[in-house]
């Protein structure tokens, strides 16, 4: 055996598990889901052959424009909530103290534990007789503002926002102490030599030499947004009357409780489609504002 | 007169600066404690509901349990299943966890070590993974396992686990292997070490630090997997955690101790993972999610 081929041969049997897990796991259902989409099927029996109509439905269904301005309102959240709360932080946390590297393990803490632990401990908080909050807000005296947080189709959805936001500011916080840290001593001394104060420095300096990694965390608010589903599911499976459904969780919900898989197939062919639009286009979009 | 007291005004003067800076630093110290224990409050909740009984659970929410009901935990793990469970999380994160390491780190080596027509195409591919939202395929993969008939079985969630770990995996352990020395490789094929003995011999273990970044994160987001365990197990006998803590949650709702205690002892190994290599974790999931 030469040694051209004996090289051939390693790449080829090296890299064909990987590849065909990969192929067949992660970018194969992509197209299948898209064909599957053209089918009226149960789960069982025959798919029936319907052309556009699953796609037709999808559009103008108006439960799916709800779960897409959910899932905006999460990307807002996330933009306004995590990414200040996290900046902050990182402004407080720079040094790597003892104390400061404990407080940051806190922050990071909600981030490895189980989304189910994380939305069953929030259901009880929020839960309208024995749920922590409303006691917290009999206890302060402000009882008229105790609420039924998550079965209130009008403040569900905000309910939600808080464990969402609580959830993922860890990695933000990181992001931005590493940004935080590269900036380079001399510049800090240069601000001290010229006299700037802490908030014009802030908003002067260390903002404008951090921006990148700040546009870095809103490109992933938007992508992180389209993976809440576990949090939804366990808190509020989308409920009541569709006012919490995402996306994710209404495609869920469409194929494996009423069994309509072609439409299931359909609506998450749309959610690849318009995932890989919002992603690139924030990609493009801040690209360009970056001369 | 004059020379003596305008330098004691000066050292008066940096005195109170000093004194302003400890007040800020304790206030910003205050602020600090503060947010950490709000944040962990919901978890510190957990952990104390846990030992209450189901009077105490809403009569004193905020106060330590007047008698510590350690069988709550025992209970749990009797009525919840909870044994069977964390075996099966077991047995599927150890088994994805070294499918994706031996894989992964052979793609990556050869994807950072050998040049050919086809790699830039095969990286590409790979980085598309990244953009792909997970739940996108939950319905097709769902019909591609019920053709195959893997539905229902341990290679239901192993292999989806894999397939989607993989290009991080690939990613962090090809930057890793691209710093070692070319000369380490040249001298062993000299000596007449083959590439399959490179890679077992030498790769593995010289990217140890990448192969260990790759194994804490991929432990966690398998253990931690709700998702594909929903839809591609429904079988009771092979529920993994957080699955069998949704079902139990919903059947003993207003069993708030039970509840509490089966949660507690759910959280509790990602939590020791977590105190174990907390910076680690750290660094790793905030590059898993740029990167991702």
């Amino acid at each position: 055996m030469t040694k051209a081929s004996r090289i051939t041969g390693f790449i080829t049997i090296g890299l064909v598990p990987a590849l065909v897990l990969y192929l067949l796991f992660v970018i194969v259902p992509i197209f299948w889901s898209a064909y599957y989409g053209f089918f009226d099927w149960k789960g069982i029996g025959a798919a029936k052959f319907i052309g556009l109509a699953n796609y037709a439905e999808v559009i103008k269904d108006p439960i799916f424009w709800k779960a897409f301005k959910n899932n905006m309102l999460v990307v807002v959240a996330s933009v306004f909530g995590q990414v200040p709360i996290a900046m902050i932080l990182a402004l407080l946390l720079m040094r790597s103290t003892l104390f400061q590297r404990m407080i940051r393990a806190s922050v990071f803490m909600p981030m490895v534990l189980s989304s189910v632990v994380v939305g069953i401990i929030w259901g009880y908080i929020y839960h309208p007789q024995i749920g922590i909050l409303n006691f917290m807000l009999d206890g302060i005296g402000l009882d008229s503002w105790k609420k039924a947080w998550l079965s209130d189709p009008k403040i569900s959805m905000y309910a939600l926002m808080v464990p969402i936001i609580w959830n993922y500011i860890g990695p933000y916080m990181i992001m931005f102490i590493a940004a935080l840290q590269n900036i380079s001593p001399e510049v800090e001394d240069a601000s001290k030599l010229d006299g700037v104060g802490p908030v014009r420095k802030l908003f002067a300096i260390t903002l404008p030499m951090i921006w990148d990694t700040v546009k870095v965390a809103i490109v992933l608010c938007i992508s992180g947004s389209l993976k809440a589903f576990d949090l939804i599911y366990v808190m509020t499976g989308g409920g009541p009357a569709h006012s919490t459904e995402l996306l994710a969780s209404y495609m869920y919900n469409s194929t494996f409780n009423v069994y309509r898989f072609g439409f299931g197939s359909a609506i998450s062919t749309a959610i690849i489609i318009l995932s890989l639009i919002l992603i690139t286009g924030s990609q493009y979009l801040m690209k360009r504002d970056y001369r | 007169m004059n020379q003596v007291v305008l330098p004691q005004a000066g050292l008066s003067s940096a005195g109170s600066n000093k004194s302003k800076k400890i007040w800020l630093k304790g206030i910003k110290n205050v602020f600090l404690t503060i947010y950490a224990l709000v944040t962990l409050y919901p978890l510190i909740w957990l952990f104390i509901s846990a030992f209450k009984s189901n009077e105490e659970f809403y009569s004193r929410p905020f106060l330590l349990p007047t008698v510590w009901k350690w069988d709550n935990i025992v209970r749990a793990w009797k009525v919840s299943g909870m044994g069977l469970s964390l075996w099966n999380s077991t047995v599927v994160t150890v088994l994805s966890l070294v499918l994706t390491l031996v894989i992964g780190a052979l793609a990556a080596y050869i994807l950072s070590r050998f040049s050919f027509r086809l790699k830039p195409f095969f990286m590409g591919l790979f980085l598309l993974g990244m953009l792909i939202p997970v739940h996108s395929t939950l319905v097709p993969l769902f019909i591609l396992m019920k053709k195959i008939g893997i539905l229902n079985t341990y290679a239901a969630l192993i292999l989806p686990y894999t397939a989607f770990e993989l290009p991080l995996a690939i990613f962090v352990l090809a930057a890793y292997l691209v710093t070692i020395p070319k000369e380490i490789e040249e001298a062993a094929l000299i000596d007449g070490t083959g590439y399959w003995g490179i890679f077992f011999r030498m790769m593995m273990p010289l990217s140890m630090p990448a192969l260990s970044t790759i194994a804490i994160l991929g432990f966690l987001r398998f253990w931690n997997d709700f998702a594909f365990a929903l839809v591609f197990i429904s079988k009771p006998a092979l529920k993994t955690v957080p699955l069998s803590l949704s079902a139990f949650a919903t059947g003993y709702m207003t069993d708030y101790e039970l509840t509490m205690a089966a949660l507690a002892i759910a959280v509790l190994p990602t939590i020791i993972v977590f105190l174990l290599f907390q910076e680690q974790i750290m660094k790793g999931m905030t590059a898993g999610a740029v990167k991702g």
